[in-house]
């Protein structure tokens, strides 16, 4: 009987076109679009900033001064400059802030002569500091120029440049590039997947019950020879699988935009999206996944047949949003990791266990504990949607 | 058969419902001491105002709701003991049931019938039998969505005797529903009766009422006022007409 409910509720569910949206579409939409749109618009961005000519005014009363000769000597490839020569400062505000020049600098009359003497030389730099393009490039140029006055120093003081640096230091990693980046980016697997998943319950759920009570086909449901837990049990299972289908779209969604689509062009991070996509990996994740939206399921179901209409529900289910969603956000803390406290915190549990399984780091006690708390969790969720679907003010409208 | 015996309902107030009720009372009661039978092969009709608890009553019966006191007894099964044991033999619709909308009709009679279980052999037999006799071949496959009011009682009609049940309970079937639907469902009641169903329905169209009913019980306030066979009622009417006798017995009460 529980299957003859949770196939209708399912047809009824695949009919519904605002399920088919939260649960197929924008699950595995939304991420090939945000990364393909954030990397497209970056590049285009960063390649207009490389070949825009920069428009630098060098303000002294020497035109052939040091500094200005090594400013000019730096070659296009650190960006393509012109450089203006003025004597004075006159107008300069007006000019950097109507972007005819985007940066000058004020060159002391005094430069040539402290650099022969070994001083030290106060260049002012004019520039607009949201232009945060110009100021990356002022920068690379000004590194260049340091490089050339501190090597030609050295040289005149017949001097080794290992003076200045008296420790050359250099790191041994044992991490794996996998651990690296499943513990950085980590987090961002658990972050999708319970937003999805979350998402993906909540409509079926509002449909199956709000909806029903609206629609008046609850009472009639009612008056069969068929138990309420086995009613009960046939619609949970049509939100679970929709969560499921959600939170595992998203995932899809994000593998085939960095896999299939290349959206991102970093060989390091390919390297552990191959590495992560073992059949170990997936099973862990459904086997964290399964509690997780019948957890999602039972807080919802109170909620929803409680309500009186679908807006209603939408506005209750709203705040307990925010409460799942605020643990996921731990996932991008870096000192937070699964240990025998942490793993028994649902929601958080599962946010810090995929941190590891990503990385490939997980123990396999502290899985079983986190699985074992969801899975009691859920239980007591279960129990809860239960008692509050034998109420009879709440199933009757 | 259905026999009921002292039956009492009172529903738990939320603090919103007392503060708008103007009461400290937890509970409302709806439906007090109230005892009535219905033979098989008759028509009970079940009478009163809005709010006068029938809805509540038909609704115990259906097993939708349990009484706070008192026994329900579907065809000799007690409904509070064996509940689903009393719904096999159950129909039930209301002139406001709810149909699925994303579903075909066909969809929905299987549906009901499996919940029913109705073995595959007597449903199609079923089916073809109802769908004839309500005429339902040209809409089958259709979306309830897209039926016209009239398609969807039908419908809901055919969902109710899937099944076929022993007792069939409605509750003001042809309310809201035009003329000719309306003409459908008391087809259908009057065809249970020759069936030998045993067969309730509540309703305040005293036409209705004179035309289909055999025995007939006036509940006010969630207590049964008057309970009679209709030629009883018919006999000793000390007004014109049917409705101005319902009206005289319901304001000696108040």
């Amino acid at each position: 009987m529980i299957f003859t409910i949770f196939k209708k509720e399912l047809k009824d569910t695949l009919r519904d076109r605002r399920t088919i949206i939260a649960m197929i579409v924008v699950p595995i939409l939304v991420f090939p679009l945000i990364i393909g749109l954030s990397t497209t618009v970056t590049k285009h961005f960063a390649e207009q900033q490389k070949e825009e000519v920069l428009k630098i005014a060098l303000i002294s009363d020497k035109t052939d001064n040091q500094f200005s000769q090594t400013l000019a000597s730096i070659p296009d490839t650190l960006g393509p400059k012109e450089l203006i020569f003025r004597e004075d400062t006159l107008g300069l505000r007006k000019d950097i802030n109507n972007d005819s020049i985007q940066l000058a600098f004020f060159i002391p009359t005094s430069f040539d002569d402290e650099q022969a003497e070994n001083k030290q030389s106060t260049v002012l730099i004019f520039h607009k500091g949201v232009n945060v393009g110009n100021k990356a490039r002022v920068q690379t140029y000004l590194s260049e120029i340091k490089n050339t006055f501190l090597t030609q120093r050295f040289e005149r003081l017949n001097l080794d440049t290992q003076l200045i640096e008296p420790i050359a230091e250099q790191y041994i990693d044992f991490s794996s590039e996998k651990e690296v980046i499943g513990k950085l980016a980590g987090g961002v697997l658990p972050y999708l997947f319970i937003i999805f998943g979350f998402i993906g319950c909540m409509y079926p759920a509002i449909d199956l019950f709000t909806g029903e009570k609206e629609r008046k086909t609850l009472e009639t449901l009612l008056t069969t020879p068929v138990p309420r837990w086995k009613i009960l049990i046939g619609k949970m299972l049509v939100i679970v699988l929709s969560g499921i289908a959600a939170a595992s779209f998203s995932l899809l969604g994000l593998f085939l935009g960095l896999r299939v689509f290349n959206l991102v062009d970093n060989p390091a991070i390919m390297t552990v999206i191959d590495g992560i996509l073992t059949p170990t990996f997936i099973l862990s994740l459904f086997v964290l996944l399964l509690p997780l939206t019948i957890f999602f399921a039972g807080i919802m179901i109170p909620a929803t047949i409680y309500a009186k209409s679908f807006k209603e529900a939408q506005s209750v289910l709203t705040p307990v949003n925010f409460v799942v969603i605020l643990p996921t956000f731990i996932g991008f803390l870096p000192n937070i990791e699964l240990d025998y406290t942490t793993a028994f915190i649902p929601i958080v549990n599962i946010v810090l266990a995929t941190k590891e399984i990503v990385a490939g780091t997980i123990d396999p006690i502290l899985m079983i504990i986190s699985f074992m708390t969801m899975v009691a969790v859920a239980a007591l969720s279960v129990l809860f949607s239960y008692k509050r679907f034998g109420k009879e003010s709440n199933i009757i409208s | 058969m259905i026999q009921v015996e002292n039956i009492r309902k009172e529903f738990e107030l939320t603090k919103k419902q007392q503060k708008e009720n103007n009461t400290t009372d937890k509970f409302a009661l709806a439906v007090e001491d109230v005892s009535f039978e219905c033979q098989p092969g008759r028509i009970f009709s079940l009478l009163g105002p809005n709010g006068a608890g029938k809805t509540t009553t038909l609704r115990m019966l259906a097993g939708i709701l349990k009484p706070s006191q008192g026994s329900i007894k579907i065809n000799g099964i007690d409904i509070q003991k064996q509940p689903n044991e009393a719904k096999k033999v159950i129909g039930f619709l209301t002139g406001s049931t709810g149909l699925y909308e994303r579903l075909t009709a066909n969809e929905i009679i299987a549906y009901f019938a499996k919940l029913y279980g109705v073995s595959d052999a007597d449903f199609e037999q079923r089916k073809e039998h109802l769908y004839t006799l309500l005429g339902m071949h040209d809409f089958q496959d259709q979306r309830i969505g897209r039926l016209s009011t009239g398609m969807k009682q039908k419908v809901s009609i055919a969902r109710t005797m899937i099944h076929d049940p022993d007792v069939v309970v409605f509750d003001e079937p042809t309310s809201g529903l035009d003329v000719i639907t309306a003409e459908n469902i008391i087809k259908l009641i009057s065809d249970c009766k020759t069936q030998g169903k045993t067969v309730i329905f509540s309703s305040h169209i005293m036409s209705e009422v004179d035309l289909l009913c055999d025995d007939l019980a006036i509940i006010h306030k969630g207590t049964i006022i008057h309970r009679s066979s209709m030629q009883d009622f018919r006999d000793h009417m000390q007004t014109k007409n049917l409705t101005e006798e319902f009206i005289r017995i319901i304001n000696e009460n108040n």
